[in-house]
């Protein structure tokens, strides 16, 4: 088994009397591209939120290696070399692509853990497909295009892990190939990937390991195509009986 | 207005402006040259606070404070630091307000600052024997007394200002002051430290408002509560960027200049107190038609395109 970057140790996060995570203990192991998936409402993307600090879990620990950061603040979770992106990515429409990137560039990299380093915000954009629009504001841009600038904007954070969070939905056949081609770049380069994502193809092609979380808990871990075998996952996800 | 030469224009035309007519001799045009310098003053301040998606309605809080902070300091100190006193008092009263109320989202903060008006203005007639109550205190006279020097100093202090916006719309801060307020968690995660970068544009906000009162309160060197706590000082400085142009250092100096001109025509053609509500009509109708504020019509029209239309966006990149 590899190092671990991220990882949880019975993280509990509840909202009122609900449960969005209810216990939940994974390590994510560096240099791999790991998968999370789980039915809608399973409590994946409150993960990432308490894994990036956006969310304090009621009990449980994140670690980062060995550093405690389940009580850091997310702006110093960045600093650590976490960079999530989000699922539905609300920028300043009068900002340009290039203007988005370099917040992160002054504010997000301290460079230490970063695998890809860039100088220049351009840089960025020229390496997620965005290179002809850096002067574009982002009101004009198209679904694909935001979702590119939103995986530019948290590598120009300079990662060491980088969390996906369904960067492929609502993207053309065509086009979520390009960026899984980009995904696979970004781990050669040694990044840590944690890919939350709906299309099982993705994760059937990308990645290494599968989480699946259901209702707040761990449902199964392994390589993709054993554990999408599995009847529980099968069940959790289609519902009891079905058969593709 | 984003371009170099565009902004040295801009300094030089208010430096020319203020000069000219500080050393015109004409004791209307001074008196409302002040008037505009003043609030495009404020009307800068609260620009600079709502960059990070912070409407403040409590620009009179700052405003009288700066005010009594002079007059309260300058007997027991001198008038030096009774100035350096402002930027102190209003930049600590700010920083204390902004941890309290800033996780505030939008109309509660908002409320919020509404909310320092009313009680700064009933502290002052609590304390009497401290603030004189309902009958004043006396602030240093600015500049002697002098309208036409104290014209040269306020546009001094309206320069510094400008300076201040422009830097905070410079590379470093703009786009993450949009961030902040666009989606804050979004700012977080580029590493934007929300809370402590809202308190610093709060507290520049909250001094440059000060100073502004300090220097209304040293005109004729005699303000009662109800010339600076009052709405009006908190409502005017947000219309003036709203109707000018937000965002830019351009528009609540070009909105401050229509907004009195307009208020002067209106009393003047109309008089009483219907004039108000000419005035009032007016803005309205300004804000309506130009929803971009008067900065915002005008890149427009020169071409200076605001929005981009979609047919002339580069392709995109075919992968």
């Amino acid at each position: 088994m590899a190092d671990v970057s991220l990882s949880t140790d019975s993280v509990v996060v509840a909202f009122g009397g609900l449960l969005a995570l209810d216990g939940v203990s994974i390590a994510f192991p560096q240099g791999r591209i790991t998968g999370l998936i789980g039915p809608n409402g399973s409590g994946k993307s409150t993960l990432v939120n308490a894994m990036c600090g956006q969310i304090r879990p009621a009990s449980g620990t994140v670690r980062l290696g060995d550093e405690d950061i389940t009580r850091v603040r997310p702006d110093l979770v960045v600093k650590r070399g976490v960079a999530r992106t989000y699922q539905i990515p609300r920028v300043p429409p009068e900002l340009t692509v290039e203007e988005i990137i370099s917040v992160p560039m002054n504010y997000g990299a301290s460079g230490r853990q970063a695998k890809v380093a860039f100088r220049h915000p351009r840089a960025v954009a020229e390496f997620c497909g965005l290179g002809p629009l850096t002067a574009t504001e982002c009101r004009n841009l198209s679904v694909t295009e935001m979702r590119r600038l939103e995986i530019a904007r948290a590598l120009a954070c300079g990662p060491s892990v980088l969390l996906l969070d369904e960067v492929m939905a609502g993207l053309s056949h065509e086009d979520s190939v390009s960026v899984m081609g980009l995904v696979r770049e970004l781990h050669e380069a040694g990044i840590t990937i944690i890919i939350i994502e709906h299309l099982m193809r993705v994760i059937t092609t990308l990645c290494h390991t599968v989480f699946v979380l259901n209702n707040g808990r761990v449902l199964a871990e392994g390589e993709p195509k054993v554990v999408l075998a599995v009847e529980a996952v099968r069940e959790a996800y289609l519902g009891k009986g079905f058969r593709p | 207005m984003r371009t170099l030469p565009a902004k040295i224009l801009l300094y030089v035309v208010v430096c020319a402006a203020i000069a000219g007519i500080a050393f015109s001799d004409r004791p209307f045009w001074i008196q409302l040259a002040i008037g505009i310098t003043i609030t495009a003053i404020l009307a800068l301040a609260w620009d600079i606070l709502s960059r990070t998606g912070q409407v403040s309605l409590g620009m009179a809080a700052f405003f009288g404070l700066g005010a009594y902070t002079t007059a309260i300091l300058d007997p027991i100190t001198n008038t030096y630091l009774a100035w350096l006193g402002v930027i102190v008092v209003c930049g600590l009263f700010a920083a204390v307000l902004g941890l309290v109320t800033l996780r505030l989202r939008q109309m509660y903060f908002a409320i919020a600052t509404l909310g320092f008006t009313l009680s700064l203005q009933v502290v002052v007639l609590v304390f009497p024997d401290f603030t004189g109550g309902a009958g004043g205190v006396a602030p240093p006279l600015l500049a002697g007394g002098d309208p036409a020097m104290q014209l040269l100093a306020i546009g001094g202090l309206l320069i510094v200002a400008m300076l201040v916006s422009d830097v905070l719309l410079r590379r470093r801060f703009r786009p993450a002051f949009f961030m902040i307020r666009t989606k804050p968690e979004l700012a977080a995660s580029c590493g934007v430290p929300v809370v402590r970068t809202r308190i610093l544009a709060f507290i520049i906000s909250g001094v440059f408002a000060g100073l502004a009162g300090a220097c209304y309160g040293g005109l004729y060197g005699y303000v009662t509560p109800s010339d600076v706590y009052t709405v009006n000082w908190s409502i005017m400085p947000l219309a003036v960027a709203v109707l000018g142009g937000m965002d830019t250092t351009f528009g609540p100096i070009l909105g401050a200049i229509i907004l009195r001109l307009l208020e002067e025509v209106a009393r003047e053609l109309i008089g009483g107190v219907g004039y108000q509500v000419v005035y009032g009509a007016v803005i309205i109708l300004f804000v309506v038609a130009l929803p971009r504020g008067v900065t915002g019509a005008l890149k427009a029209l020169f071409g200076l395109s605001v929005r981009t239309p979609l047919g002339t966006r580069p392709a995109a990149t075919g992968s």
